[in-house]
């Protein structure tokens, strides 16, 4: 129920993205696969304007918006209709753990305080964070940190959730917490969209998957299709080259 | 070397009358020129085309030029602007009737204005960006995130500089004895030349200013504290 | 003093004559007159900056290395110096110079102000030079002396070869923001007599009976130099720091 075409995004004379097409439906959970430089995280934050498209529609929610001469309408109407999940958390340091949750819901949605509250928690709750809702973020470990960006997101009830890279910045055993938060999620219908490193969160959760490189899509399909019979040589280079078999060949 | 040290104690006395009016040009400087660089961080953020400009060489300009140079410029400057645009206006008052406190205060809210501009600019500078995406991506609108995310955490992140300046503010004062203001450095040279003992009542002066400023760097450093305590709640 | 009356004058004419025409030619032609001087003001900055970060590198290392007695002196001397106003300071210091010498019986009374505004501006530049240096010098990883010492380098040798430089490069901007705010600073040496440029102001004030004009220029000299000097440390800073990208701040972010 999100379609984006034909996104082409240049930073300077650099061009990042060379006109991307992608749908989504709703439910679905996609994964956006690739190496570092190919865009993927240029790709997922011009989805919310984050950055700027030089070119592109989406069509979202009833509505074609064009990328390049958005109304300032159209672009809340894409923030407060999606959500996003930041690589370094990005959650807000003077507020506590429940006012960082309520308070898209409170400012950008006008929810008195009290009903906010309410969802909030039990937001809380799913994470698995509630007991922390007084804390503030810098007395959190990482992982909760980051459940709390998811609780942020989901407690907007958004269309679709972004994520960029959410366990990248994480030590390794704080990943787990979060996967699991993520599964459960996407057990539960959320439509999502995932960048990511982590291989096997995307071959069993996924419903589809997106392999980029330099700016295009290179392949997309089914998990079993693109991990398994992938297609494309650079898809297969790639794949290849995160396997844990590929460093120790030598050895 | 002869030191009438007895004098230095006289001065002394003397002088401590003038604290009061010198906290006074100190205090009133700093609270307007924190309104005027609420202003400038306003037309900054929201890039208003023509004033952005402006704003920038408003804090450009004073924090070029010397602060003594703005006293005479607004001192003298005023009553000139006065005469030639009175006559749009209609108003024709005497811009002599004006005490000079009037044109120190107005001046040195400038000079203030400049450099708060700059310690707040640097306190939005030290909020992480992430947080403002963050705030956007969530809906939040650009006046919502600013308001809301951006200038907390930058005031807060000023109050050292601002505390700073304030002190710093309190050795600017004295700038104004140059125009015959009473504060603390214009009476010690009225006491130096009424008695001819220069070295001793500038000695006096310097005193006070010491003891008045280890105060002050006192309180910043209390200040400083409490915020590290709040910090550990809140970075 | 000579400066206080030329004030009274002022303030006299101001009162009874605001009718003094205003004229910007006036303006303009008052400015090569005052950029004669400019190069006294420079000088009188660069002497005193350059015998304050010496005496200032001095006064530092005592509080750096923690030695007794000189870290409690040095400690005061520096809290006097950033504690008091510039105005004072000149006023102290030109009174106190006759002073000191005449009891080792020297007379100085008649000396040049232009030696006590500098003595001024070197003590006081000392002070905050001193500071600089110590936040500078803190700054240093540790790491790089603990590497001097691991390949034998002695204590003087990791100081002045690795340690330092490295300060210097990190307070870079502190300098610069001082030398500006003491290029400031020399407007007020006229207070005690200096015949700089705005001494020169002064005297022109009292001839031409033009006061804004001859502000109006001094305000223009001091922007445009104080400008230059910042061009200058613009362009320094990004010649040592050009491998690095640009960051994306608050102030870019208006994304409406």
């Amino acid at each position: 129920m999100i379609t984006i075409h034909n996104v082409h995004k240049a930073f300077g004379r650099h061009q990042v993205l060379k006109g991307i097409h992608l749908t989504v439906q709703k439910g679905e959970v996609v994964t956006i696969l690739g190496p570092s430089g190919s865009g993927k995280t240029t790709l997922l934050r011009c989805i919310n304007y984050l950055e700027r498209p030089d070119e592109g529609q989406v069509e979202f929610g009833g509505k074609t918006i064009d990328y390049k001469h958005p109304s300032k309408k159209d672009i809340l109407f894409l923030r407060r209709h999606t959500a996003m999940v930041f690589q370094q958390y990005n959650l807000f340091s003077h507020k506590n753990v429940l006012g960082n949750v309520t308070e898209g819901l409170t400012v950008a949605r006008k929810i008195p305080k009290r009903e906010a509250e309410e969802i909030a928690m039990a937001q809380l709750e799913r994470v698995g964070l509630a007991d922390k809702a007084g804390h503030y973020p810098n007395q959190l470990s990482g992982g909760q940190k980051q459940r709390v960006g998811i609780a942020r997101a989901l407690a907007i009830n958004p269309d679709v959730i972004l994520f960029d890279e959410p366990t990248a910045a994480l030590d390794p055993e704080l990943v787990g917490e979060v996967l699991e938060v993520l599964l459960e999620i996407a057990e539960t219908g959320v439509t999502m969209i995932v960048v990511t490193h982590e291989m096997e969160f995307a071959r069993r959760v996924s419903d589809h998957v997106i392999f980029m490189d330099q700016g295009i899509i290179v392949e997309e399909g089914s998990p079993h299709q693109i991990f398994h019979q992938s297609r494309e040589e650079r898809t297969k280079k790639f794949l290849h080259r995160v396997s844990p078999a590929y460093l120790y060949q030598q050895v | 070397m002869h030191i009438d040290y007895p004098f230095i104690w006289t001065a002394f006395k003397f002088l401590l009358a003038a604290v009061p009016l010198t906290l006074l040009m100190t205090i009133l400087p700093i609270l307007f020129g924190f309104i005027i660089a609420l202003l400038v961080t306003y037309i900054r953020l929201y890039k208003i085309k023509v004033l952005a400009a402006a704003a920038g060489a408003y804090v450009s300009f004073f924090r070029s030029t010397p602060a003594i140079l703005h006293v005479m410029l607004i001192y003298l400057g005023i009553p000139v602007l006065i005469i030639k645009f009175g006559h749009i206006f209609g108003i024709g008052f005497n811009a002599n009737k004006i005490p000079v406190f009037i044109f120190v205060i107005a001046a040195l809210s400038l000079t203030a204005g400049a450099y708060l501009s700059e310690a707040v600019r640097s306190g939005i500078l030290a909020v992480d960006t992430g947080e403002a995406e963050a705030g956007y991506a969530i809906g939040l609108t650009h006046s919502q995130v600013i308001r809301r995310i951006v200038l907390p955490q930058a005031l807060f992140y000023a109050l050292p500089n601002f505390v700073n300046l304030f002190g710093g503010f309190f050795h600017t004062t004295s700038i104004a004895s140059i125009v015959a203001v009473p504060e603390i450095t214009g009476k010690a040279i009225i006491a130096a030349s009424n008695n001819y003992e220069f070295l001793e009542a500038y000695i006096a002066a310097a005193i006070i200013y010491w003891g008045i400023t280890i105060l002050f760097e006192w309180l910043a450093h209390l200040t400083d504290q409490k915020l590290s305590q709040l910090k550990g709640g809140i970075t | 003093m000579a400066w206080s009356r030329l004030l009274q004058i002022q303030l006299l004419k101001k009162g009874g004559n605001i009718l003094q025409a205003f004229e910007w030619h006036m303006v303009v032609n008052f400015i090569p007159t005052l950029l004669k001087y400019l190069p006294l003001t420079l000088y009188i900055l660069g002497v005193s900056l350059i015998c304050g970060f010496i005496w200032g590198i001095i006064v530092a290392l005592p509080k750096v290395y923690k030695i007794p007695v000189l870290q409690q002196l040095s400690s005061i001397y520096i809290s006097f110096f950033r504690g008091t106003p510039i105005m004072v300071q000149l006023f102290v210091v030109f009174y106190a110079i006759p002073a000191l010498t005449a009891a080792v019986g020297i007379d100085t009374s008649k000396m040049d102000p232009l030696y006590a505004a500098i003595a001024t501006y070197a003590l006081s530049s000392a002070a905050s030079i001193a500071e600089i240096v110590r936040a500078g010098i803190n700054s240093v990883d540790k790491g790089q002396a603990e590497a001097a010492y691991s390949i034998g380098l002695t204590g003087r040798q990791t100081f002045f070869r690795i340690v330092l430089p490295q300060a210097l490069v990190q307070a870079a901007p502190n300098f610069w923001s001082l030398i500006i705010g003491f290029l400031k600073d020399t407007s007020l040496a006229f207070s005690i007599g200096v015949m700089d440029m705005s001494g020169r102001g002064q005297t022109l004030i009292t001839s031409s009976n033009h006061s804004l004009e001859v502000y109006i220029s001094l305000a223009i000299i001091y922007y445009l130099t104080a400008i230059v000097l910042e061009k200058i440390f613009a362009f320094m800073e990004k010649h040592v720091k050009r491998n690095e990208t640009r960051l994306l701040t608050i102030f870019d972010m208006n994304i409406q």
